[in-house]
């Protein structure tokens, strides 16, 4: 049995009134991939906010690993403890090159002192040289990341995940503005993460879902819905009413 | 209102003066008997050669209500009875305040009012420097007045009426006591009537007796008098120092009687700094909400929002010129001025907003930064422009007479004119709220400030949405420099004194959220206020700082913070 | 950055400090009056303050330009070390003063023999500054632990963009009321002045003057090599980054604050040495050098000259300044005009400012021929206008 690496018990938030989580629990295995889905509004960023530290919660336990409260901790915290988060939009410096991004999510100290006199070794760069090569934007190092196109964004913040080498890797709609390929291509960059890393995967798209699956949780108003395979979600009652139903009526809206 | 009120009096009494010795001769005609028994006894007064008769002339004479006594009274004093030696003795007289040509007047005869003449019938002419004044030693000059106090006692004007009690009761003459105790009977107005109970008790301070001491202290702290507090002051540190003068029943009762007064004082105190920095909170709020407004509309900062406090402030100044050549410097057509200046400060600030924001500021939506510092060159130009124009001094804005005095309720002094500028806030709030409330503006305005994009595309004009608002809150400057104008100077530099107030407004209470701008208002206002007589004005503003800064630790938004989902809002 | 382009901004880094430590003191001193290429003393001590202020400027820079921190309160800063080497000089006057005592004649005026009878009216603060070293620990010191006070409480509650630039203008608007006081005990009104001696060195002399002026260059070069090595490790990344997104930089692991917090404290060092070089050259510092208007003027100085690159705060400083001494000479009223009409047009027009300027002409002149063989756009424009608006958040 695998040990627990992130563990949400009876948590819930509201935003001036509007109740974004109620009651949520969620439990992650190390080395575990797990998609989480949801129509819109069902708490699916609002979840990953309050595990990096962005959100505080109302109520509730979250922990990481065996006893830390991340409710006490701050963003950059958090993801020191080894939490990784790629962002719904793609969030990276769009000032600074490809292989800039990358060195700054490069793991290693982040203090104030260690920044000022760290100068780049000669296995920091082959390890940004492979991660560039792995997200496919070898020779494009020097581009500055703001002229990279939406889909190659999504690949540079990937990579800026691995760079890092996080525990636990929050992944938000990582496919969004890729194309079939490329989506194929990330999902199986995601399973192979799987295993050494936790992942944690949001998608709407499910064909990827399908791809990359084991276990799906459904989020709906704030908690969850129900878990299991993805066979069994799309079977399930309930989730058909309100995500799967509506998806097949609206058809990918 | 007081000193206007004090030397319209005077010359009311001068008048007065005048009139009835020129009247004279009629007055006698009508109430014969009594005006020629006041004459009489006026003349033996002064011709009267033992000073302790004098005196007691001159108090018997303060029980006559006729006019002349006053008069008479107030003229010798001051050295304005002359003797004229006629063949049959001294004669005493008074000039006429009426000169001719050559700076002389004519002598009217105390005796009936009549001019004196000479052997042969024909007037005669002085000047006041040849003449000599009928003699008065300091005890009589002392007792002149107090029955000139006296006699005020009849004054129809109750407020005149309680002056002049109080200012009998400060003597602590007991000599007085008696007269005071009698015309307190037949007062009628409450106001006056407490007046008495003070005066009573002040001079009753100064008896011998024991028991009617510490009545009078007890009296006093029963009423709170803060006119009391001086008596009550010296009274106790006498009787501490003096212990066998005074017994200590006077001391234990003064002691609880100053601790009442000084309570009450400092609750009159606490009431009227709260109402000072309510009138400062409200010209904050005025000021502040259109910056309010706009930064949480359009994410701009204007730095040129003191200038347009200047503007409106100045256009008061114009508008008040213009009535004054129309209207002449007082009167109801010109007291009018204000309210049109209000409004015309609003349309000319909301112009010069309309301006910028079509040049500048809409080069610059959701740029805050880039907006401070174009606006700031846009203040500066502004300053140097309104110093070229009207010079770098302050210039001189009047108040209409309806927002000149005070209002007085349970000694606390309440100006008009701050008590307007705190009710003109409320209308511009109200008016505010029910702009963003009730009208499609309004609604535009909220559906811009929550999402642009959105209602751009629900075929809402953002532009002309945003140049609507910035205008409307320039004007509101406008109108907040406007009612600066009545409580502040009126310079080139008016707008920087008051824009850093205005924008730790805006970092306390939050953007675009009329509940914290107002509670940010109220809140440094009033401190700002309360702190002023404690730390002296600088400290102040350097507390209200620095406690500015620790309040941000603990709510980093403001009091009220608007949340946004997208990483970087 | 390519090695020859490094290897060249090497030679022009020598080149202009061996003219401006070298050649432009010589001109001035051996060069006789009457020659063409003779610098005059009125030149060389104007010319001081022009490298005190872009001294100023590159603080500035490091703060707005590199970290996105637009502080409105570096002349407070600035001024607190001229305060700080002040203090020594009006004790080094001696009994040169006015009154002829021991004490500044400020003091005597105030009476403050009887506020501090056990020193003889000095204020006990005062009384250090009796030995230049201590002044000169104070003109690093007292600036930076006034900026790590605020930033600390500024950043830690994530207090950012315009909040920050109000805060910073609201404390230094409150330190000059606080200096205008007497009884904050340095001069009130009139601040500190009629300096004498530094070092031992006449104030007044030629020689002196040049010294100084060596000193400014000297201190800007080594402000301007600190900047350009901090720029280029990956501290500079990590500013640039807090810069274009701060929150993103909380999400890689970075404490923004504290990086924020050594910015503005090397920044207000920075302004500290640059104002403590300032004050004997101009001779005098009171508070009006504090005035929220005098930041402003800094900030725009950057501005002009372009942000975010190191040469451009040193330019606008020196193009502004030159252009305010010679305006205010021919047409005092309208200077104000001038700066507000430059704050305006540099925000709308050159928001690279002059650095950036042959780049942005180029790119005009590139869509005019583009327009001309009209092809169709390559990229949709949100893009550009959207990073130029994230620089602000």
């Amino acid at each position: 049995m695998a040990h627990l690496i992130l563990k949400l018990e009876g948590v819930n938030k509201a935003f001036d009134g509007y109740k974004a989580i109620t009651d949520l629990n969620f439990y992650l295995d190390e080395g575990e991939l797990r998609v989480i889905i949801g129509p819109n509004g069902a708490g699916k960023s609002t979840m990953m906010d309050i595990i990096t530290g962005r959100t505080r919660p109302d109520s509730g336990i979250v922990e990481y690993g065996r006893d830390t409260d991340l409710t006490r901790l701050n963003e950059y915290q958090i993801n020191r403890l080894g939490i990784g988060r790629k962002f719904q939009t793609p969030s990276v410096y769009s000032e600074h090159t490809v292989f800039e991004n990358l060195w700054l999510s490069l793991e290693g100290p982040r203090g104030v002192w260690a920044t000022l006199f760290s100068r780049l070794r000669a296995e920091q760069r082959e390890r940004i040289e492979a991660v560039l090569a792995t997200v496919g934007l070898q020779g494009k190092g020097d581009w500055k990341a703001g002229a990279l196109s939406h889909g190659q964004k999504q690949w540079l913040e990937i990579g800026m995940l691995l760079a890092q080498n996080p525990k636990v890797l929050l992944v938000d709609e990582p496919a969004a503005g890729m194309t079939d390929e490329e989506t194929a291509k990330t999902g199986e960059l995601l399973v192979s993460l799987a295993g050494r890393h936790s992942v944690v995967v949001i998608e709407h798209d499910m064909v990827f879902v399908r791809q990359i699956a084991r276990k799906v949780t459904v989020l709906h108003q704030g908690h969850v819905l129900c878990e299991g395979s993805v066979d069994d979600v799309q079977n399930n009652e309930k989730v058909i009413e309100v995500y799967l139903g509506r998806k097949k009526r609206g058809e990918h809206t | 209102m007081s000193h206007l009120s004090s030397s319209g009096w005077k010359l009311w009494r001068q008048c007065r003066r005048v009139l009835f010795i020129l009247m004279a001769p009629v007055l006698l005609a009508q109430n014969p008997n009594s005006e020629a028994k006041v004459r009489k006894l006026l003349v033996e007064a002064v011709l009267e050669a033992d000073e302790t008769r004098q005196i007691g002339l001159v108090r018997q004479l303060s029980q006559l209500p006729d006019p002349l006594v006053g008069t008479v009274l107030l003229a010798w004093r001051q050295g304005g009875v002359f003797l004229f030696d006629g063949p049959s003795g001294p004669v005493p007289f008074l000039l006429e305040t009426q000169n001719d040509p050559q700076g002389k007047a004519r002598g009217l005869q105390l005796v009936d009012g009549e001019a004196l003449r000479d052997e042969k019938g024909t007037e005669l002419k002085f000047q006041a420097s040849d003449l000599t004044a009928a003699d008065t030693t300091s005890r009589l000059r002392k007792a002149i007045k107090t029955s000139l106090d006296l006699l005020a006692l009849a004054n129809p004007d109750p407020k005149m009426r309680r002056d002049a009690v109080l200012k009998l009761g400060q003597d602590q003459d007991l000599e007085i006591l008696k007269p005071l105790q009698e015309r307190e009977l037949t007062e009628t107005n409450a106001e006056v009537k407490r007046a008495y109970v003070e005066a009573i008790s002040f001079i009753e301070l100064a008896s011998d007796d024991e028991a009617i001491r510490v009545a009078a202290v007890e009296r006093m702290g029963a009423l709170r008098s803060l006119n009391s507090l001086s008596f009550l002051q010296k009274l106790v540190s006498d009787a501490t120092a003096n212990p066998k003068k005074y017994g200590a029943a006077t001391l234990k009762a003064a002691r609880s009687a100053l601790k009442q007064v000084q309570d009450h004082q400092g609750w009159v105190n606490t009431v009227g700094t709260g109402f000072r920095g309510l009138s400062t909170s409200a010209v904050l709020l005025v000021a502040a909400l259109g910056l309010a407004i706009t930064f949480g509309l359009m994410g701009v900062i204007n730095m040129a929002h003191g200038e347009m406090m200047m503007v409106g402030a100045y256009t008061t100044y114009l508008v008040q010129n213009q009535f004054r050549a129309w209207f002449g410097p007082s009167g109801a057509s010109f007291d009018a001025h204000f309210p049109v200046a209000l409004a015309v400060s609003f349309l000319a600030a909301a112009m010069v907003g309309l301006v910028l924001e079509r040049g500048v500021i809409r080069f610059l939506y959701k740029r805050p930064l880039e907006s401070l510092l174009a606006t700031s060159g846009v203040s500066l130009v502004l300053q140097q422009l309104f110093r070229s124009i009207f010079g770098a001094a302050n210039v001189q804005v009047g108040s209409p007479s309806w927002l000149m005095g005070n209002l007085a309720i349970s000694d606390v002094q309440f100006a008009y004119n701050r008590l307007f500028v705190i009710g003109f806030a409320f209308f511009v709030l109200l008016l505010t709220y029910l702009l963003l409330t009730r009208t499609s503006l309004g609604l535009q305005i909220r559906a811009v400030m929550q999402n642009r994009s959105m209602a751009a595309a629900l075929g809402v004009r953002a532009d002309r949405v945003n140049m609507m608002t910035f205008a409307f809150g320039s004007g509101l400057a406008g109108m907040a420099g406007a009612c600066l104008s009545q409580l502040a100077n009126v310079g080139p530099s008016l707008g920087q004194s008051y824009i850093v107030d205005c924008f730790m407004v805006v970092v306390l209470g939050g953007v675009g959220n009329l509940v914290g701008t107002v509670t940010a208002s109220l809140g440094i206002g009033v401190t700002d206020q309360m702190l002023q007589p404690w730390i002296g004005a600088v400290l102040g503003k350097i507390s209200v700082l620095a406690a500015i800064i620790l309040f941000l630790q603990w709510r980093p938004s403001g009091i009220f913070a608007t949340r946004s989902r997208s990483l970087e809002g | 950055m390519g090695r020859t382009i490094k290897l060249r901004e090497q030679w022009i880094l020598a080149l202009v400090a061996f003219v401006g430590i070298g050649v432009v003191p010589a001109l001035n001193a051996w060069v006789p009056a009457d020659s063409l290429f003779h610098i005059s003393d009125f030149r060389i001590n104007l010319w001081g303050k022009y490298v005190c202020y872009a001294v100023l400027a590159l603080g500035v820079n490091l703060l707005w330009g590199y970290t996105g921190l637009l502080s409105l309160g570096q002349c407070l800063f600035f001024s607190l070390g001229g305060y700080a080497l002040g203090m020594h000089l009006m004790l080094k006057i001696g009994r040169l003063g006015q009154y002829k005592a021991d004490i500044p004649d400020f003091m005597v005026f105030l009476e403050f023999d009887k506020r501090y009878p056990a020193t003889g009216g000095l204020p006990p603060h005062w009384v250090p500054f009796h030995y230049i070293g201590v002044a000169l620990i104070a003109v690093v010191v007292v600036p930076a632990v006034v900026a790590y006070l605020f930033g600390w409480l500024a950043f830690r509650s994530r207090i950012k963009g315009v909040y920050f630039s109000i805060l910073s203008q609201a404390l230094t608007y409150a330190s000059m009321l606080m200096f205008f006081r007497n009884d904050f005990t340095f001069g009130g009104n009139n601040g500190l002045t009629d300096f004498k001696f530094l070092l031992g060195f006449d104030l007044n002399q030629p020689a002196t003057k040049r010294g100084l002026f060596i000193a400014s260059m000297l201190l800007l070069l080594s402000v301007y090599l600190v900047c350009r090595w901090l720029t280029g490790t990956k501290f500079g990344l990590v500013q640039r980054a807090i810069r274009d997104g701060e929150n993103r930089v909380l999400f890689s692991g970075y404490a923004t604050a504290d990086f924020k917090l050594f910015v503005f404290v090397l920044a207000a060092v920075i302004a500290g040495l640059g104002g403590a070089l300032f004050v004997p050259q101009v001779g005098i510092i009171n508070p009006s050098e504090m005035a929220p208007d005098k930041s402003l003027e800094a900030v725009v100085w950057c501005a002009v000259g372009g942000r975010g690159s190191l040469v451009g705060p040193i330019l606008g400083a020196i193009c502004v300044n030159a252009l305010k001494s010679y305006a205010t000479r021919a047409f005092a009223e309208q200077w104000l005009y001038i700066l507000g009409g430059l704050f305006i047009v540099v925000v709308l027009f050159m928001p690279r400012g002059l650095v950036g300027l042959p780049d942005q002409i180029k790119a005009i002149w590139r869509t005019r021929l583009a327009s001309r063989r009209v092809t169709p756009s390559d990229e949709p424009s949100v893009m550009p206008s959207k990073a130029a608006t994230r620089t602000d958040e």
